[in-house]
């Protein structure tokens, strides 16, 4: 078939899952709404204790971070987690626990991509509703902080690109945890843990540059950097241009890896799969 | 007449607690069959702790004291806000399923058939083992901290803390009562006690960290932090002895007042979802 045609045949199967994931996250917006501002909370307590942190030190840049990029690099990391976080462990969990999954099974949609084109509405929904005006709200701080404008377009670009990559990776990644469901049945207490650990060494608890030497050489070989860490640090314009290349080569290939396992996962597990009921 | 209403309050208790322990054995019975799930239950808000205490640890390698307190003494208040924060956890968390589902899927009516009172058996029905991973590290923190802080140390200091922790897991279940009932008019209010839940992350550090409005809201507003730093900090270095104290109980009886109005006002609004 003709690549275009292909495309266009792809879209007009999965597009509509995007759009029932956008109808479920306008039901369910309070909840989000909510959530993030849970996470807003956590970014003020963090705030405070950075500010006690920099007052106590005496110093005005620590590890290459002024109390402002701080500030920017809190928001932007809630932000992009918020963004970036992927509940297809729990989602993938859930169905095969219920049966559910038979009824996705029978039909002629590829497994993964139905459960990636809802959560791609959800994450339409979320990018208008909390992304734009926090964006514009960090924005405001860094030209009042800075004292000029330094938003750079084309670095933006690479941010937004980078934040996709950390969504498919994290995606992936989700869905693998999420055929766990096989074997656990506290899917909720694993999904915490899993997240409170990931959150650690995504960098997103502490900039992985604050982190002891030997902590920071092994988060920094680890794909989990690439979760959250690196698209924050393309944001702030931490990376210089050949780092920004190499950094999302990374990303890329974590990806595809997980892809891959995912996968690799499925096909083995429907070999084995039995659902009761109907 | 008078006599009678009082007979009566304490016999709801005495059932209230004999409830508590029939269900509490039930629970621990589940737990019994489901060892692994009722560890990675536990085991996730242990590691939830676990990491702001790592991001305290990494940033104590940097300076010595945090707005005039120590490692030590941090880790103490973070300890201490565990121990209201977690009972809350293990006895009231009930309140979450009222707030999230309960009321909107219809669910609600089953209690309302219950020979005692709503709120007394919504609360003694839920008994939340996973707390026990925020009570272990709790204890944990305060263990450590111990070794290496020299509290002035009185004998009542025992007592006190005690009563603090009591009605600061009061204040919790009060908080949640409150912004629980608001369900049984908009059928779902999960999200809204979310909001104000999450509010308690200011308590688990000092309070002189943060700016004088953001101290007034968590001390008079929401006052999750009369849960923890106050009594922390009295028990710390005996200073305010009278407010860190007094002012949890005083809070506690004022939330516990609203929560029990506007519980039973939403009770007359109650109406069924179910079909």
């Amino acid at each position: 078939m003709h690549p275009l045609k292909a495309t266009k045949k792809y879209l007009n199967t999965y597009l509509p899952f995007t759009r029932a994931g956008i109808q479920a996250a306008m039901v369910y917006r309070s909840n989000f709404l909510a959530w993030f501002v849970g996470s807003i909370v956590y970014c003020l307590v963090m705030y405070y204790i950075w500010l006690a942190v920099y007052h106590a030190s005496g110093e005005g840049v620590m590890n290459g971070f002024t109390m402002n990029d701080m500030t920017v690099f809190l928001f932007i990391t809630a932000l992009t987690n918020f963004l970036t976080d992927s509940d297809g462990s729990y989602d993938v969990g859930e169905e095969i626990k219920d049966g559910n999954v038979a009824m996705r099974l029978i039909k002629p949609v590829s497994f993964h991509s139905t459960f990636l084109f809802t959560e791609v509405g959800w994450k339409l929904l979320v990018f208008g509703m909390i992304f734009t005006p926090v964006v514009i709200g960090v924005e405001i701080f860094k030209y009042t902080a800075y004292g000029g404008l330094s938003f750079d377009i084309g670095m933006f670009l690479l941010y937004l690109f980078s934040m996709m990559m950390s969504y498919l990776f994290s995606f992936y990644m989700n869905v693998c945890f999420g055929f766990m469901a096989f074997f656990l049945k506290n899917l909720w207490g694993f999904n915490i843990i899993k997240s409170g650990i990931l959150r650690f060494v995504s960098g997103a608890v502490v900039p992985i540059a604050f982190m002891p030497d030997g902590l920071r050489q092994v988060l920094e070989w680890l794909p989990f950097s690439s979760l959250c860490y690196t698209p924050v640090m393309i944001y702030m314009g931490k990376y210089s241009g050949g780092e920004i290349a190499l950094r999302l080569a990374i990303q890329l290939g974590w990806v595809i890896g997980f892809y891959l396992i995912s996968r690799l996962i499925l096909a083995t597990a429907l070999r084995h799969v039995s659902v009761q009921g109907g | 007449m008078k006599d009678n209403r009082i007979k009566r309050f304490f016999r709801e208790i005495h059932r209230a607690f004999r409830l508590q322990r029939i269900f509490a054995a039930l629970h621990l019975k589940k737990l019994m069959e489901y060892k692994v799930d009722f560890v990675i239950g536990a085991l996730g808000f242990l590691v939830e702790q676990v990491i702001n205490i790592a991001f305290l640890t990494i940033i104590f390698g940097r300076v010595e004291s945090l707005r005039g307190w120590s490692y030590y003494e941090v880790l103490f208040i973070y300890g201490f806000s565990l121990f209201p924060n977690g009972l809350d956890h293990l006895f009231f968390d009930n309140m979450w399923n009222v707030a999230y589902w309960l009321i909107r899927k219809g669910e609600f009516d089953k209690y309302l058939t219950r020979p005692i009172n709503t709120l007394l058996i919504v609360t003694v029905e839920e008994f939340q083992l996973d707390a026990f991973g925020k009570l272990i590290v709790g204890i944990a923190l305060i263990a450590t901290s111990l070794r290496h802080i020299d509290l002035p140390f009185i004998w009542y200091d025992i007592p006190l803390a005690l009563i603090a922790i009591l009605f600061g897991m009061l204040i919790y279940a009060s908080i949640k009562t409150i912004f629980g009932s608001i369900a049984f008019w908009t059928k779902r209010s999960g999200h809204i006690l979310e909001v104000a839940y999450n509010l308690n992350q200011f308590s688990q550090y000092p309070v002189s960290i943060y700016s004088r409005a953001v101290r007034g809201a968590v001390t008079y507003i929401i006052p999750f932090a009369l849960t923890s730093y106050y009594p922390a900090s009295y028990l710390l270095r005996h200073t305010q002895p009278v407010f860190s104290i007094l002012a949890p109980v005083v809070a506690a009886i004022i939330l516990m007042s609203i929560a029990l109005f506007v519980w039973h006002k939403g009770l007359d609004a109650y109406e069924s979802a179910g079909s």
